[in-house]
């Protein structure tokens, strides 16, 4: 049961009635108010209903952080009466969709179609919450209410706003394979083939064997090695939602994470993925060649930050347990905090490098670095003191896990990501994989 | 970096360390409670054994000098007392009784049709300055034929015993006189008539007194007054009747002066009221519930930390920061280890600045008191002099 703004005038004209009736005020109550209790039952129960609509939807299913989405609702009306009223496509505050409601007109048998924007500014999967329909009689003084399900959810993915580094780091990638200049000879352990010397070629890599059974001198060339493995692994636990800048870490890793599998995939390795603080959160188990990205993608899309302690030694276990025995490259994301470090991964180390190569990247801070270089009242020095603090421990535990051959990234929120990128492609070149 | 979670709504700003909304309340709010807790306290304390009287002349509960209490309490010594409030309770009171006496106050009080029922009982009837009404209806042919202005004793000059007893009373107030053929004893006699006046019918008698003045408390111990007053309701049960006044009748209040159709319109009122709210109130489906994502800045422990140490005034570790972190720094650029003495470290700071050594020794590696750490200024020039260091380092 709903009412309008005209069955408050209607009221308002019973109210006058009353106030000029003198003797019979008694009797004109009665009679008015009994006239606008019929008028509203008999207005509410010649409205169409809405629970006899047939509601479907069509649609986005999915779209980047920052983009916007249309879903369309068609309403159908198998009624006898045509329908009047408004209707509400409701969806979680965060997906901000517009309008909020809109009039609605269908004639009986027809069918009408509305669309909603979504512009969601959180990652995960934003579900439609219910539809509202609002139909109001014929008099336009009451109407019948009710609020339809018709499921639908729109995932909303990592922004990759790192996608822009990616061409440039192609390009290298290229130049590491030798396919980018003829001048310059891919870099790596791997052989590849024998071509004809031009002069500018090392004369180390000249094969004297093949060049003495033919006519000119051939030189072997060599690329880097191909069909490696790469683990990927988000830390998801509480330090992960401290926010730089106005993005929680977890966020930048992702977009770390992705720039690099898109990478990895386009250089030939394949890129596992594991997101961890407790327990496995989300894992993404490489399935033959080519690009892992977009199940990559999706996986990270419903990942939240966790407020709970990281379990490295369950990490640890899971990296060495379930995800093949041969050597490869883990990538941990994760925040380079001394004391939780030093007392959960440090320990573990060796266990893991014995195996495989860790890189650890993590996201430095700029506030923290601009607070160590404030000056002036007595509080902005202690501040500085406490940032002067915060990064000697960062350092030091840097060096820590450098000495125990442990590469590390660590680099601002804008820099992260191609900085993670080349530290792989250094690694590719090095033929360290 | 530790990211302590705390469920603050927006940590963008540095904003002062704030006591929770609950504590700031209790503080503003205490001083006032505590003053309104302590009157009202007061005010317990003062009313604690004061026993509400009600007042009013004549009135048999009343403490005050015009109440009638202290012979009402005298009486019940040794007699069966009953104050009645209407002239119905007073015939229920003398219903069955043997012995009684009925005193009345304020009779204009009391209808025609009471006062005549209450003069058909045929019980001895005591008039306290009774209205001509009352006068004419117990006592046919008794008149009120004067009034004594002033308040000086009369004597009793009769054969009435219970004047006679008493002697001199204040009995001072309207005066009687009975018309001719009516057998009347008249006491207290002034010029015009005399205050205290009874008539006997066949059986019961009917006693006339022109003033309330001696059953008062004020004046009981007066005079005879107090034996006038026990004299005059010799009997077994006493019924005090003093009729609380009659409801008012005619007059219309603000209501009933409102016309009937404003009165009959808020009906609709109410309705259109109802109508508006759920009009306006009515939402257009149910809010949609979702989860807050957490919102902590990561630099919250650095933050945290610099308010410690500014709290503390810990001026040494802050010093030992700056210090480690100059050294951290700068030691690559002069080539030296992270791990290089302290002597190492100033000598060769000094060889590349030209700087005296054991400037830089107490700037950087103070032994025993340390100049920098007495006052915030001191620390402020440290950090100064390491600036100053790192620029001519680069």
């Amino acid at each position: 049961m709903a009412v309008t703004g005209r069955s408050v005038l209607v009221a308002l004209f019973a109210v006058g009635a009353v106030l000029i009736s003198g003797r019979l005020s008694a009797l004109v109550t009665a009679v008015a108010l009994a006239l606008l209790a019929l008028l509203l039952v008999l207005d509410a129960l010649l409205a169409a209903s809405p629970g006899a609509l047939h509601l479907s939807r069509e649609g986005d299913t999915s779209l980047r952080l920052g983009d916007s989405a249309t879903v369309y609702l068609t309403v159908h009306n198998p009624t006898r009466r045509t329908l009047r009223g408004r209707i509400r496509d409701a969806w979680p505050p965060s997906a901000h969709s517009r309008p909020r409601s809109r009039s609605l007109h269908v004639p009986s048998g027809e069918r009408r179609r509305i669309g909603t924007e979504l512009t969601p500014t959180r990652r995960g999967d934003a579900r439609a919450a219910g539809v509202t329909v609002r139909s109001i009689g014929p008099l336009g003084l009451a109407g019948r209410q009710r609020t339809l399900s018709t499921p639908w959810a729109v995932r909303v993915l990592p922004p990759f706003h790192s996608r822009r580094h990616l061409p440039g780091k192609l390009s290298r990638l290229r130049e590491l394979e030798g396919q980018h200049t003829v001048m310059v000879r891919g870099q790596g352990s791997e052989f590849d083939s024998l071509r004809d010397y031009v002069p500018g070629d090392d004369v180390r890599s000249i094969d004297w064997r093949a060049t003495a059974r033919g006519e000119g001198v051939v030189v072997r060339t060599w690329r880097p090695e191909r069909d490696r493995r790469l683990l990927v692994v988000l830390d998801t636990g509480r330090t992960s939602a401290g926010r730089v800048g106005d993005t929680p870490r977890l966020d930048h890793a992702m977009d770390a994470a992705l720039l690099l599998s898109a990478l990895a995939g386009k250089a030939g390795d394949r890129v596992d993925f594991l997101a961890h603080d407790r327990r496995v959160r989300a894992q993404v188990k490489a399935s033959g060649k080519g690009s892992q990205v977009s199940r990559i993608v999706e996986a990270m899309a419903l990942l939240e930050p966790e407020l709970v302690e990281s379990d490295p030694a369950d990490l640890v276990g899971t990296i060495l347990g379930t995800q093949g025995r041969s050597r490869k490259l883990v990538v941990l994301l994760t925040d380079l905090d001394a004391t939780v470090l030093e007392e959960g991964l440090l320990p573990r180390l060796p266990a893991l490098t014995s195996r495989h190569l860790l890189l650890i990247a993590s996201v430095r801070d700029p506030a923290v670095e601009a607070m160590a270089e404030e000056r002036g009242t007595p509080e902005a020095l202690y501040r500085a003191a406490s940032a002067e603090r915060t990064l000697g421990e960062r350092r030091r535990i840097t060096a820590e896990l450098r000495r125990l051959g442990v590469e590390v990234v660590d680099a601002g929120p804008e820099q992260i990501a191609p900085a993670l990128a080349d530290a792989y492609l250094d690694l590719k070149a090095r033929g360290r994989l | 970096m530790t990211t302590l979670v705390t469920p603050s709504p927006d940590t963008t700003e540095a904003a002062p360390p704030q006591k929770s909304g609950a504590a700031t309340f209790w503080r503003k709010v205490r001083t006032p409670v505590a003053v309104l807790a302590a009157v009202a306290l007061i005010g317990v304390l003062l009313s604690l054994g004061d026993e509400q009287f009600p007042g009013g002349h004549l009135e048999p509960e009343s403490v005050r000098p015009d109440g009638t209490r202290a012979l009402v309490q005298v009486l019940r010594e040794d007699r069966e007392v009953t104050v009645a409030r209407s002239s119905s309770a007073a015939e229920t009171a003398l219903t069955g009784a043997e012995d009684a006496v009925l005193v009345v106050f304020l009779d204009h009080r009391l209808l025609p049709s009471e006062l005549q029922e209450l003069a058909d009982l045929d019980v001895d009837t005591v008039l306290i300055q009774p209205s001509l009404h009352s006068l004419n209806t117990f006592v046919p042919g008794v008149d009120m034929t004067g009034r004594i202005e002033d308040d000086d004793p009369l004597e009793p000059h009769c054969d009435l015993p219970a004047g006679v007893e008493a002697g001199t009373a204040d009995v001072g107030g309207e005066v009687y006189r009975a018309t001719t053929g009516l057998s009347t004893q008249e006491c207290y006699p002034a010029e015009e008539g005399a205050s205290l006046l009874r008539v006997e019918n066949d059986g019961s008698s009917t006693t006339v007194l022109g003033t309330g003045l001696p059953l008062t408390n004020g004046h009981l111990a007066d005079e005879g007054n107090a034996a006038l007053a026990l004299n005059l309701t010799d009997a077994d049960t006493v019924v005090w009747l003093r009729p609380d006044p009659p409801p008012q009748e005619g007059s219309a209040s603000l209501w009933e002066l409102i016309p009937e159709g404003v009165r009959w319109s808020l009906v609709p009122l109410v309705a259109l009221l109802a109508l508006l709210a759920l009009w306006r109130g009515r939402r257009l489906g149910a809010l949609v519930p979702e989860s807050l994502p957490v919102v902590v800045q990561a630099s919250e422990t650095t933050e945290g930390r610099a308010r410690l140490y500014r709290s503390r005034k810990a001026r040494d570790r802050a010093a030992a920061a700056l210090r480690s972190g100059f050294l951290e720094r700068s030691l690559p650029r002069i080539g030296l280890r992270p791990d290089a003495s302290p002597d190492a470290v100033v000598s060769a700071l000094a060889q590349r600045l030209g700087e005296d050594p054991q400037t830089l020794r107490a700037l950087l590696h103070p032994s025993g008191i340390d100049p920098y750490t007495g006052d915030d200024e001191g620390t402020a020039r440290l950090a100064e002099a390491l600036d100053e260091l790192a620029r001519r380092l680069r």
